[in-house]
């Protein structure tokens, strides 16, 4: 036993058993979000339950199983329902019935015992809408134009109207909101004029000839709106709810219909990948409970590259000086050690002082040096994505200093030597030589810094990141990248879906599957880096000093 | 006693009167050079001439401040903080320690190799053409020529030409040393200082090396610091004695390892210490 001791071999499993435990954890955890967030997208079962209840009443409840739980029989006692046979306990399922229009509230608990038949018609629909959520029940009639047509008719409708659809969000949002935009700037160019007294009266011309040329054709184009808006009303499906109503539905509000109970596997995963990519590539609806989180996803990485291009070449900098230039005396420490300490600050810390510093205090002075025109509205001095790109380069620039200054140091000073040796100077030294052996290490800081910054959310919330940004900071519309504008953030996304949101319990597959694309978009973030990394270290490796 | 009858490489045919030897013959004029790390002397008042065109080694035990000599020859002590001179070490009647001195400028007129071989994490061309770089040359054929001059003069051009652009950490030490000699003389220095330049070398190595100071020299003026003593005798015209931060003796090497004047040149050289 005490051979075993010396041998070492307990502390090789101690270390191995943390490893693993370490390893388990995290692989658990991706599990979890994996498995919860990904069966959202695969197409369930819908089910046609008709039930008997306490009160000897039948009725028909329609829709997927959401959730599954058992609960102590006493507590239905209580609520005076009397079972049958005498359980401990009992298994209810939480049954999505969406069709929001008839009942407030589209999930119902429902127990076991007072199921009486549980089927799966072939011919039971499942309707995803653009408003008020799914909708589940029998297709009865498909009206084209106010004519009754053969249902096989209907996925060509749904196409049709789909297609004009995304005519009319085009519309809206490129060529509409290009006008407005154009309009907004003409206003305010105006408005500069007057404020420098410059405002002639060919100016003042000039100015309402465009505005009104402008004008003309967004005059134009609501018309033509106004032709693919009826065009795309045209159509529309009588569907038979659970309890017998009739309900018309437009098909301009259809999103996807699905007979789920009818499709075969490879159906299945056909509608799991395109309700993946739907997610990735949709705007968010219905106050982000549903629909995809596009806007998210662009904020995050956009946020995230900013932040690194801010935060690498100011840590190098900082670093060299520290390194390089700056004597080796107690200031020098001083400095040091507080750069260290500024890495353990709490994040919150670090946003409320983006927003006193950098939105109220330089915003706020750069919108009276060259945004006078827009004041009162700030351009500049309200949160946007330049100034969390900023706080979280601030927040980050502590892991970049020390890791480019502990690669510089472990450079052997004979590199150094045979580049002086040869005429060359301090800086060219640096800037030929030291760098690109250190440019792994630099690599290595960065790796760290958006590994930190992708998921901070705290600071974000006061400098910049808003439940709904109505457009993405980069349009067609010059100067093309808007770093005044607020953005969407995968993890504040999370945190508004989850607990902000109005139907928590539709919400939450989705706070599953945001936060395993975030974690995903972490990870390729990551591996990008350190490819790089790698691919640096390949070509800069020294032989063994 | 060491034989210098074997010298197969210099010959010293004319002897050189080196406490006087006439401005051009002089490559490097020190005078009364003093160096301190901290309070400790290094060097204690050198003076001596350094006659161009002629290989000169530096000998004597560890410690005895014969590397910092060298280092001094081209400013590389500058880059210790506590390290203070005095004195003058004068390139063509210039004072290298004056303060109006570009010590780059200097640096590129007194090449240095080092103890351990040190080539740049680069090709094995561009660890050649960096000094032409630095100085700021870029034309392709201007660049091309002189890595072929300048590997050819270091004898290494027959073993590298096909491989020009790759590593230069996938040569082996002697290639590798050989590489860092090309790279200092690419740039035409006039001087060129060697610090123990085959002691991290195999024989074989050591031996081409050796062969290649003989070459340089009807080139460049060579400055060697070795602690092999066979070797000083081997490749150079003059050798210095150094001990305890003090030049001992300084004279062409037939006489100091023949016939040394001092007691202590004697014990050294006969191996009663160092």
């Amino acid at each position: 036993m005490n051979k075993w001791f010396k041998s070492g071999s307990p502390w090789i499993w101690l270390s191995a058993g943390g490893v693993s435990l370490s390893l388990i954890s995290v692989l658990g955890l991706l599990w979890l979000i994996a498995s919860r967030g990904l069966s959202y997208f695969w197409p369930a079962q819908i089910h046609q339950f008709d039930m008997l209840d306490e009160q000897g009443r039948s009725t028909r409840v329609i829709g997927e199983i959401y959730d599954r739980e058992r609960i102590p029989a006493e507590q239905l006692i209580h609520r005076n329902i009397q079972l049958k046979d005498n359980q401990d306990m009992v298994e209810r399922y939480l049954v999505k019935t969406g069709n929001r229009e008839l009942v407030s509230l589209d999930f119902r608990w429902i127990l076991v015992p007072q199921i009486l038949s549980d089927e799966n018609p072939a011919d039971l629909v499942a309707i995803e809408r653009r408003t008020n959520g799914n909708f589940y029940g029998y297709i009865e009639e498909v009206i084209l134009d106010n004519y009754a047509v053969d249902i096989k008719k209907l996925p060509e409708l749904v196409e049709r109207a789909e297609i004009f659809q995304k005519q009319i969000d085009n519309l809206q949002k490129v060529d509409i909101g290009a006008i407005n935009y154009q309009i907004e700037r003409l206003r305010l160019k105006e408005r500069k004029y007057k404020l420098d007294n410059e405002l002639t009266a060919v100016k003042s011309k000039e100015i309402d000839n465009s505005v009104n040329a402008l004008n003309q054709q967004y005059q134009k184009l609501e018309t033509e709106l106004m032709v693919l808006r009826e065009k795309v009303s045209r159509d529309m499906i009588k569907v038979r709810a659970m309890d017998g109503q009739i309900v018309s539905i437009n098909l301009e509000n259809i999103l996807r219909i699905t007979f789920n109970n009818k499709m075969s596997f490879i159906e299945k995963l056909t509608m799991f990948f395109s309700q993946i990519g739907a997610f990735l590539s949709d705007d968010p609806r219905e106050a982000n409970t549903e629909g995809g989180v596009f806007p998210a996803i662009f904020g995050t990485v956009l946020m995230v590259l900013l932040m690194t291009v801010i935060v690498s070449p100011l840590g190098v900098v900082a670093a060299i000086y520290l390194h390089e230039y700056a004597g080796n005396n107690a200031l020098t420490k001083l400095l040091r050690i507080a750069v260290i300490n500024l890495a353990g600050v709490p994040s919150i810390v670090y946003g409320v002082f983006g927003l006193g510093f950098f939105v109220y205090m330089v915003g706020g002075s750069l919108d009276q040096l060259f945004y006078a025109e827009t004041l009162p509205s700030p351009t500049f001095g309200t949160p946007g994505v330049m100034w969390s790109a900023i706080t979280l380069a601030i927040l980050t620039l502590p892991v970049v200093i020390v890791s480019t200054e502990e690669g510089l140091s472990r450079i052997p000073a004979a590199m150094r030597h045979g580049s002086l040796a040869l005429g060359a100077t301090k800086v060219e030294t640096l800037w030929r030589i030291i760098l690109p052996i250190a440019s792994p290490a630099i690599m290595t800081g960065i790796i760290l810094a958006i590994a930190r910054a992708a998921g901070e959310v705290a600071p974000l919330m006061l400098v910049g990141v808003v439940k709904m940004a109505p457009n993405l900071p980069l349009d067609g519309n010059f100067p093309f990248l808007h770093l005044d504008r607020k953005f969407m953030h995968l993890g504040f996304h999370i945190y508004d879906v989850g607990f902000q949101s109005p139907n928590v319990e539709a919400a939450r597959p989705l706070v599953y599957a945001t936060a395993f694309l975030l974690v995903t978009i972490i990870v390729s973030l990551n591996i990008t880096a350190v490819t790089i990394r790698n691919r640096l270290r390949e070509k800069y490796r020294l032989l063994e000093y | 006693m060491i034989s210098v009858s074997s010298n197969t490489f210099s010959d010293r045919d004319v002897k050189l009167d080196l406490a006087n030897l006439s401005a051009e013959q002089t490559a490097l004029d020190i005078k009364n050079l003093n160096l301190y790390y901290g309070d400790k002397q290094a060097l204690q008042n050198i003076t001596m001439s350094i006659p161009k065109g002629q290989v000169t080694a530096f000998i004597g035990p560890s410690g005895c401040g014969k590397s910092t000599l060298l280092r001094c020859i081209n400013r590389m002590n500058d880059l210790v903080d506590i390290c203070k001179i005095s004195g003058e070490i004068n390139l063509h009647g210039d004072n290298i320690y004056q303060r109006h001195v570009d010590v780059a400028a200097l640096r590129r007129k007194v090449g240095m190799v080092f103890q351990r071989p040190n080539p740049f994490p680069k090709s094995i061309y561009e660890n050649v053409v960096y000094g032409l770089r630095i100085g700021g040359e870029n034309s392709r054929r201007i660049l091309d020529e002189a890595a072929e001059t300048a590997l050819r003069s270091a004898a290494l051009w027959n073993e590298v030409k096909d491989r020009l652009h790759e590593s230069a950490l996938g040569l082996s030490g002697g290639q590798q040393q050989r590489l860092v000699i090309a790279r200092a003389i690419a740039i035409k220095p006039e001087v060129l200082l060697l610090d123990e330049p085959t002691s991290a070398l195999d024989p074989i190595s050591t031996l081409t090396i050796e062969e290649l100071i003989n070459d340089l020299k009807k080139q460049f003026t060579v400055v060697i610091v070795t602690h092999n003593m066979q070797q000083a005798a081997r490749v150079s015209d003059q050798t210095a004695f150094m001990y305890m931060g003090d030049l001992i003796e300084y004279s062409d090497t037939n006489t100091l390892f023949t016939t040394p004047l001092k007691k202590k040149t004697e014990d050294y050289i006969t191996g009663r210490y160092g």
